[in-house]
C-alpha cells in the first residue's frame, strides 16, 4: 500500500523537486548579474523563514490563506472552470468577519465560529452572480471573475471608510473584538491554521468521496459523458463556485480573526491584497490537489517570509519578488504544461 | 521509453538532492563563519518604512535620508526594509531586532504604532523609534504597569508651529496682492478626517494668519487692504473695524474668519479635495492649505482648471503643502509646504542611540520626543518644523530623480532645473516682506517671545474656533 502511494506521486514529487532546483538556480544567476551573493541571500532566506521557531510560525501564517485561495482555483479547475475570483471574495470575507466580530457582542467561541461562518458565507456570496451569469448568460467566468474582484476592491473599501472605520484611526476598520480572536500560536500564527487545514480536507473528501464530488469531477475530465449521463451542469456550476468562495471567505477571514496584531483589515486592503493571485500559484504548484496545495502554500509561505531577510542583506526587494516569482513559475511549470496540453488535445477532438 | 526517462529523472533527482544539501550547508557555513569574531564591527540601524516604501517622496524617502547622513556623520551602516503591505511591519520590525550589531531600529510612520509596541516589548534590548507615531499610548492603554516603555521613542513634530508659518504666508500673499488691486479676501484649508491631531494644524493655521495681519499694519502703519479691513467677517457688540474683540480676552482683538475651512472626512478620496477647495478659491481663498495628504492632488487639480481656464503659468492662486516638501508639484503654483523633518528625526534618534542618551529621553519625556521650532531635548536644541525653502527643494528634486531611475515611472512633471527655476521665479515674483515676516515669526518662536496654541482637547478647539473663527 506505502509503496503504492509512493509510486503514485513519485513523478510529481520528482518534477516539483527538479522545478524548484530549476527556480533557485535561475534565481541565483539573476541575483548574480545585479551583483549579489546568491549563496549568502538564500542561507539568509532559508535560516531567517525555518531556522527559528518564530521563523516557522510566519511562514505558516503566511502559508495559511494561500492554502484555502489556491484550493477555491483548484476546484475550479476540477469542473473545467478558470475561477480567478478568490481574489475578490476574500475581500467580502474578511469584511463578513469585521462585520460580525467587531460589531456583536457574543460570548467566546460562539462569536469566533459566528464571525468565521459569516465569512465564509460573504464570500460565497460573491460567487452567485459568478456562476448566474455563467450557467443562464454564458458569460465566461474569468471575465466576470475579474469585473467582480474590482468590484469588491471598491466595495469594501466603501464599508470600512464609512460604515466600519475605527473612530479616530482613519486608516483602518475597527477590529475584531477579542471573543473573535483565534488563539495565538506564536509569532502570528494563530489556531486558525487547523481551520484551513480541517476545510482542505474536507474539500478533498467531497470532491473524491462524494456523488457530488464525482459529478464535479467529471463535468471537468469528460463534460460529454457528464452531460449523457444526466449531470445537471447548472447544479454543478454553482456548487464548484460556491465552494470556491466559502474556502475564499475563509482565506479573508484568516487574516482578520487569525493574525495578529492588527486583527482587522486596512482601507488599502493591504492585508488581503493579492491572497487570491497568490493562491493560484499554490494551485498550479500543488497540482491542484488539497494535499499538494497545502505543501505549496507552506513553501511559498516560507519563499515570502524569507525573502525579507534577502532584502536585509541588501538585495533590493523588487529584485527578490522577481527572484520569487522566477521560482514559483518554474514550479507551476508541470501542471500549467499539462493544463494546456490538454486544452489543446480537447481542442483537436473536438 | 517511459522507464528511461524516469532512470533520468532519479539519476537527476539523486544529483540535484546532492546538490541542495552541499548548497546548503556551504551556506549555512559561509553565514557561520560571517558571525564569527572579525574585526569591529559597525554599528547597525534599520530603518522600516510604511507602505509608500522608497520613492514616496515624503515620509519613506526623507527618513532613508537621514539614515544616509547618520550614516556619513556617526559611521553607522543603515539597514533599508521595505514594507510592501501592512502585513509587513512586524516580520519587517522583527527582522532587524535578531540581527545584534542593529541597535536602533525606526519605523516610519503612525500606521507602524501598533508593530513597534508589540516588537519593541519582545525585544527589550535594542532601541525603537517611532516617526509619528503613537505607541506609548498604546502602551500606556493596553500595558499601564509598563508604561513608558524604556526603549521605545515617538518622535512627533509641531505641526501647530509650521501651520502657523504657513498661515502667516498666506494672509500675507493676500494683503499683497490686494495691494496690487486683486481681492482676495481669504486663505483656505482642506483637511481630512476630524480627529484631534488635525486641530493642532487648523488653530496654528488660523493663529499664523492673524499673527501676520497684526505684522503688516505694524509694518505700514495701516491694515492689510481688504482681508485685514473689511466688514464681511462679521459685524455685531463685540466687533470692531473687521476685528473680533471677545470678552474672553479683554483688550484684544482678532482677526476672525479669514481661514475658509473643511472637515472632508476622508485622507484618500482625491476628488473631495477637489469638491472642497473649488469654492474656497471660488470665494476669493488666494491659497489652500492641503491637511489631507493625497487629497492635495484634489486641490491641485482645482488650482490646475483654474489656471487652464486663465492661461496662468503662475499663482495665485496658490496652494500649501504638507508633511514633505511638495512645492515640486505643480511648479509655480505651490507656494510654500509645511515640512516635517522626518530626516532629523532619524538623524537625532541615532545620535541618541550613539551618545547612550536614548533611553534617558524616553525616561525623561514619557516616551515621546517632540521636535519643532526651538525645542531642546535634554538641554540641547533639536529641531524638526519648518517652511520649506530652495535648498528642501533641491533635496526632493533629487529624490524624484532617483525615484524616477527606481520605478521607472515619471515622478516630476518638468525637467528638475526647470522646477528650481520656476519655484524660484515664483518665490521672487512676492514681496520678499512676506519671507521675512516669516523668518520673524520662526525666530519669535524659538525665542519664546510669541507661542502658537496648541489644540488637541475639544474644549480648546471651541475656545480658538469662537475667537478665530
Amino acid at each position: 500500500m506505502a509503496s503504492a502511494v509512493i509510486q503514485k506521486f513519485k513523478r510529481p514529487l520528482l518534477e516539483s523537486l527538479l522545478a524548484i532546483i530549476l527556480g533557485f538556480i535561475v534565481g541565483a544567476i539573476v541575483m548574480a548579474m545585479f551583483g549579489y551573493d546568491p549563496i549568502a541571500a538564500y542561507s539568509a532566506l532559508l535560516i531567517g523563514s525555518i531556522g527559528s521557531l518564530d521563523g516557522i510560525c510566519e511562514s505558516l501564517a503566511n502559508a495559511t490563506p494561500l492554502m484555502l485561495t489556491g484550493l477555491t482555483f483548484a476546484i475550479g479547475m476540477k469542473s473545467g472552470y478558470f475561477n480567478v475570483g478568490a481574489e475578490g471574495q476574500a475581500y467580502l470575507g474578511a469584511i463578513g468577519a469585521i462585520m460580525i466580530g467587531s460589531v456583536i457582542h457574543l460570548p467566546y467561541g460562539i462569536h469566533l465560529a459566528a464571525a468565521t461562518l459569516f465569512a465564509m458565507f460573504m464570500g460565497a456570496i460573491w460567487s452567485l452572480p459568478v456562476s448566474a451569469l455563467k450557467a443562464w448568460r454564458g458569460v465566461h467566468e474569468v471575465v466576470s471573475t475579474i469585473m467582480l474582484n474590482w468590484i469588491a476592491l471598491f466595495f469594501v473599501r466603501y464599508l470600512i471608510e464609512y460604515h466600519y472605520y475605527e473612530p479616530g484611526r482613519a486608516e483602518r476598520a475597527m477590529p475584531v473584538l477579542p471573543t473573535a480572536r483565534y488563539q495565538v500560536l506564536g509569532a502570528s500564527l494563530t489556531t486558525v491554521i487547523f481551520v484551513a487545514v480541517a476545510f482542505m480536507f474536507f474539500a478533498y473528501f467531497l470532491l473524491w468521496r462524494t456523488t457530488l464530488g464525482y459529478e464535479l469531477r467529471l463535468t471537468g475530465s469528460n463534460p460529454e459523458a457528464a452531460r449523457y449521463i444526466g449531470i445537471n451542469s447548472t447544479r454543478v456550476i454553482f456548487l464548484n463556485f460556491f465552494l470556491g468562495g466559502l474556502a475564499a471567505g475563509l482565506a479573508g477571514a484568516t487574516q482578520v480573526l487569525g493574525r495578529p496584531p492588527s486583527w482587522t483589515i486596512y482601507k488599502t486592503l493591504g492585508n488581503v491584497i493579492n491572497l487570491g493571485f497568490d493562491g493560484i500559484g499554490a494551485a498550479l504548484i500543488g497540482r491542484n490537489h488539497p494535499v499538494g496545495i497545502i505543501f505549496a502554500s507552506i513553501f511559498l509561505g516560507i519563499l515570502s517570509y524569507g525573502a525579507k531577510f534577502m532584502m536585509y542583506l541588501g538585495v533590493d526587494p523588487d529584485l527578490t519578488r522577481a527572484i520569487n516569482g522566477v521560482i514559483i513559475i518554474a514550479l507551476s511549470l508541470p501542471e500549467l504544461y499539462r493544463i494546456i496540453r490538454r486544452f489543446i488535445v480537447g481542442r483537436e477532438a473536438e | 521509453m517511459r522507464r528511461k526517462i524516469s532512470a533520468i529523472t532519479k539519476t537527476a533527482a539523486i544529483v540535484i538532492a546532492i546538490i541542495i544539501i552541499v548548497a546548503g550547508v556551504g551556506g549555512f557555513l559561509y553565514w557561520w563563519t560571517s558571525l564569527g569574531p572579525a574585526a569591529p564591527r559597525k554599528i547597525k540601524i534599520a530603518v522600516v518604512s510604511d507602505i509608500g516604501g522608497r520613492g514616496d517622496l515624503s515620509f519613506n524617502d526623507m527618513a532613508f535620508k537621514g539614515g544616509e547622513e547618520a550614516e556619513k556623520d556617526f559611521g553607522v551602516e543603515m539597514i533599508e526594509l521595505i514594507s510592501k503591505t501592512e502585513a509587513d511591519y512586524v516580520p519587517n520590525l522583527e527582522t532587524a531586532a535578531k540581527d545584534p550589531d542593529v541597535k536602533l531600529i525606526v519605523g516610519v510612520g503612525f500606521l507602524l504604532s501598533d508593530a513597534l509596541v508589540k516588537v519593541a516589548m519582545k525585544y527589550p534590548d535594542k532601541n525603537f523609534a517611532g516617526i509619528d507615531t503613537y505607541s506609548q499610548s498604546i502602551v500606556k492603554d493596553k500595558y499601564p504597569d509598563k508604561y513608558p516603555l524604556p526603549n521605545l521613542m515617538d518622535i512627533t513634530f509641531e505641526e501647530h508651529k509650521g501651520s502657523a508659518l504657513v498661515g502667516a504666508i498666506g494672509c500675507l500673499l493676500a494683503a499683497y496682492y490686494n495691494e496690487k488691486g486683486g481681492n482676495y479676501p481669504y486663505i483656505g484649508g482642506v483637511f481630512g478626517i476630524e480627529i484631534p491631531v488635525l486641530w493642532k494644524f487648523e488653530i496654528g493655521y488660523k493663529w499664523g494668519c492673524d499673527w501676520a495681519l497684526k505684522w503688516y499694519e505694524k509694518k505700514f502703519g495701516h491694515k492689510a487692504p481688504i482681508i485685514g479691513e473689511d466688514s464681511r467677517y462679521g459685524s455685531g457688540p463685540n466687533w470692531k473695524d473687521g476685528m473680533y474683540c471677545p470678552p474672553e480676552t479683554p483688550g484684544e482683538c482678532w482677526y476672525k474668519g479669514r481661514v475658509l475651512w473643511t472637515y472632508t472626512g476622508t485622507f484618500s478620496d482625491i476628488t473631495k479635495g477637489y469638491e472642497a477647495a473649488k469654492p474656497m478659491y471660488a470665494k476669493g481663498a488666494i491659497a489652500v492649505y492641503n491637511i489631507a495628504g493625497p487629497l492635495g492632488l484634489g486641490i491641485n487639480r482645482a488650482v490646475k482648471e483654474i489656471a487652464e481656464a486663465k492661461g496662468l503659468k503662475m499663482g495665485p492662486p496658490f496652494w500649501i503643502g504638507v508633511d514633505a516638501d511638495q512645492d515640486w508639484i505643480n511648479p509655480g503654483f505651490v507656494i510654500v509646504s509645511m515640512v516635517k523633518r522626518v530626516d532629523r528625526g532619524v538623524y537625532y534618534a541615532t545620535k541618541l542611540t550613539i551618545e547612550g542618551k536614548f533611553r534617558d529621553v524616553v525616561k525623561e519625556y514619557d516616551g515621546v520626543m517632540t521636535l519643532g521650532i526651538g525645542t531642546k531635548i535634554l538641554g540641547t536644541l533639536m529641531e524638526g518644523i519648518s517652511a520649506s525653502t530652495l535648498k528642501d527643494l533641491d533635496e526632493f528634486v533629487e529624490m524624484g530623480v532617483r525615484a524616477e531611475k527606481l520605478t521607472g515611472k515619471k515622478v516630476l512633471p518638468m525637467p528638475p532645473d526647470q522646477i528650481k527655476e520656476t519655484v524660484k521665479k515664483m518665490r521672487e515674483s512676492v514681496a520678499p516682506w512676506i519671507w521675512e515676516a516669516a523668518k520673524e515669526l520662526e525666530d519669535k518662536i524659538r525665542n519664546g517671545e510669541v507661542e502658537v496654541p496648541c489644540v488637541f482637547t475639544k474644549e480648546k478647539i471651541d475656545y480658538w474656533r469662537n475667537i478665530l473663527g
